[in-house]
């Protein structure tokens, strides 16, 4: 059997509000494979932005556990969980979160600082990356001289720097208009055909859940069926 | 290496995007290093010049004065005098080679149809002449020593001046003191304290006759010993002789007077100094602790502000150690460009005031500022910056990297 990027086993997770305890995310197991796209999709409130944050290795469960690579990460330091986090997954916020005194070039490069790259290399690649998602000529501009959807390229640009095995994106395009939003899309799915990268989106666009390979619907914190592309209609009425 | 200087990048450019916050933190810190450097290279200064005078009165001079020494204030305002007698025992004490009494009383001076209060000294000049060139530096800038018993007098370099009198006094000329006058055979050169340099000397005799001090008291006895005799020794048996005299003329059993080596006297004065630097210190202390909190306040509300890209950066594969490692370089860098102005404005002032001590000529104070000073005034604020620094990075670092994304911006 092929190995999963990621796998989630009976992962639970429940947040102290007060003195009530809420769970986000009860009991899910799911795997992920190179290569795949794949939708969480669900109304909001259901976990699945929780469930995300685990699958991104941003999160512990409460309860279960969560294989990234094969390597189980509850016994990983918060350090080696960093370092692993900065290797193989990249993130893509709703937020874009680009570090707003920083140029487009340098947010790019940051994630492999992290990893200890040499400056010469860093700047190739980021270039390199930019290019790709258009924005060659807008390279020492600082977010805020950028359109929303010009901060999301960069955003994609900075989450495929370290040549991650897992791209997670939150919403990628909830917070621009169509036109971006599609223009994102289109960059995401070319990254997943050129790259041969694993993504995983939190969605509720009907357009990019129709191009995945693999859809999830969660709703009150559990898997309620893995639909194929086919079945999507039926969950749509 | 490579990732500490990235770290460098980021920190200054958080800086720089808060930069009036930036500023008034690191004004905090100039003002506590400014005051330490200050205060180090003036006190310390002073030291060296109060040792640098005490050397130059000769390693084994000895020192005896009326009044008991652990109140050496008696000595010069209770008007306690030494009688002839102890000054005859004293010169009487074996291995005494000189003892030079000195006389000194504020005495009206005039010249010129002009009068000012000056501070006539009294010394016996046959032997006296060798003994204040030889030991204590002295030197005329021109002119004679007086002779013994004549009625001719020794300017201090104050005097002669022409701020002192509106006319500049010459040698030769002619001024009255105590109705009586004087001709002025010799001006001395400077001696480096303005009580030296504002007296007026002549022969003790003269002295007796002119103030009516018939009685012969002296205010202090300055003793040399013969070759080869120890200072202290010789110190611990004039004292010896000075109880005798008390006890079999007075019956007394208290030692009224003071008998001191030089060494003796630079320990006193160290102590004294040590007291003062350290007050000034604990002072300056304090300022620096403000700094820091300052700097610490800074980085805790910046902690605040920035939890979020705290959250991107540990999300983008930011260890902990890298999350500390740009806080501790920004509040470091605060607190090192607040020392270095620190040093800077502290090195200025001390210089300053060391030039208008030269002026006024009140007092000769040199700014003590080796590179050692500077380098721990650099040292000192780079580490407090970094100490103030380290509560609000670990508390930046601790940030669960979900929490911190969900904060709003």
């Amino acid at each position: 059997m092929e190995k999963s990027i990621i796998r989630l086993q009976d992962v639970w997770k429940t947040y102290q509000m007060g003195k009530v305890e809420v769970p986000a995310v009860r009991g899910i197991s799911l795997e992920i494979f190179p290569g795949t796209f794949v939708s969480i999709m669900g109304p909001s409130g259901s976990g699945k932005s929780t469930l995300l944050n685990m699958i991104g290795c941003l999160d512990f469960p409460s309860k279960g556990k969560i294989f990234l690579d094969g390597q189980d990460t509850s016994i990983l330091s918060e350090s080696q969980l960093a370092q692993a986090r900065g290797q193989k997954i990249g993130f893509i916020f709703q937020q874009f979160n680009l570090l707003q005194h920083l140029t487009a070039l340098e947010n790019v490069m940051l994630p492999m600082v992290f990893q200890g790259q040499e400056e010469e290399q860093r700047k190739a690649r980021a270039r390199y990356l930019l290019d790709l998602v258009g924005l060659g000529d807008r390279v020492d501009h600082l977010p805020s001289e950028l359109s929303g959807g010009q901060r999301q390229r960069v955003a994609i640009a900075r989450a495929f720097a370290n040549k991650p095995q897992l791209v997670i994106a939150d919403e990628p395009t909830g917070n621009l208009d169509s036109h971006s939003g599609q223009k994102i899309m289109d960059i995401l799915v070319q990254f997943h055909k050129e790259q041969k990268g694993t993504i995983v989106v939190v969605t509720h666009d009907s357009i990019i859940a129709n191009y995945s390979q693999k859809i999830f619907h969660i709703i009150d914190g559990q898997i309620v069926q893995n639909h194929k592309q086919s079945e999507q209609t039926i969950w749509k009425q | 290496m490579e990732a500490i200087k990235e770290y460098f990048k980021l920190a200054i450019k958080n800086l720089k995007t808060r930069r009036l916050r930036s500023w008034l933190t690191i004004l905090g810190i100039v003002v506590g290093i400014f005051l330490v450097i200050t205060l180090i290279s003036l006190s310390g200064g002073i030291k060296n010049t109060i040792l640098k005078q005490l050397n130059a009165l000769g390693g084994d001079i000895i020192f005896v004065m009326p009044g008991a020494i652990d109140n050496p204030l008696t000595t010069f305002m209770g008007g306690q005098m030494l009688s002839e007698e102890d000054i005859q025992t004293v010169k009487k004490t074996k291995g005494v080679e000189v003892a030079l009494p000195m006389s000194q009383k504020s005495q009206l001076m005039r010249y010129n149809n002009e009068q000012k209060t000056i501070f006539l000294t009294g010394f016996p000049w046959d032997e006296g002449k060798d003994f204040l060139s030889n030991f204590q530096g002295w030197n005329l800038s021109e002119g004679t020593w007086p002779s013994p018993g004549k009625r001719e007098l020794l300017l201090g370099s104050l005097v002669a001046e022409k701020d002192f009198f509106s006319k500049r006094i010459k040698v030769g000329d002619t001024v009255t003191v105590n109705g009586k006058s004087f001709k002025v055979v010799g001006i001395l050169n400077s001696i480096g304290n303005k009580g030296d340099d504002t007296s007026v000397y002549l022969d003790r005799e003269v002295f007796q006759q002119i103030t009516g001090d018939r009685e012969g008291g002296a205010l202090a006895i300055m003793v040399k010993a013969e070759e080869g005799v120890s200072p202290d020794e010789l110190a611990a048996r004039i004292k010896s002789e000075l109880d005798e005299v008390r006890k079999r003329r007075r019956g007394e059993d208290v030692s009224d007077f003071s008998v001191l080596t030089s060494e003796k006297m630079g320990s006193i004065a160290g102590g004294v100094l040590g007291v003062i630097q350290a007050a000034v210190m604990l002072f300056a202390a304090i300022s620096i602790l403000v700094g820091g909190l300052g700097i610490m306040n800074t980085m805790f509300t910046s902690v605040r502000e920035r939890t979020k890209e705290i959250g991107v950066l540990k999300a983008i594969g930011a260890k902990n150690s890298a999350v500390i490692s740009i806080f501790l370089i920004e509040s470091g860098i605060l607190g090192l460009i607040g020392g270095a102005g620190g040093v800077i404005f502290g090195l200025i002032v001390a210089k300053l005031i060391e030039g208008y001590s030269r002026a006024s000529g009140a007092f000769l104070l040199e700014a003590y500022m080796p590179a050692s000073l500077i380098i721990f005034g650099l040292f000192f604020s780079f580490l407090i910056g970094c100490l103030s620094g380290y509560l609000p990075a670990r508390k930046a670092a601790k940030l669960r990297p979900t929490e911190a994304l969900r904060s709003y911006e």
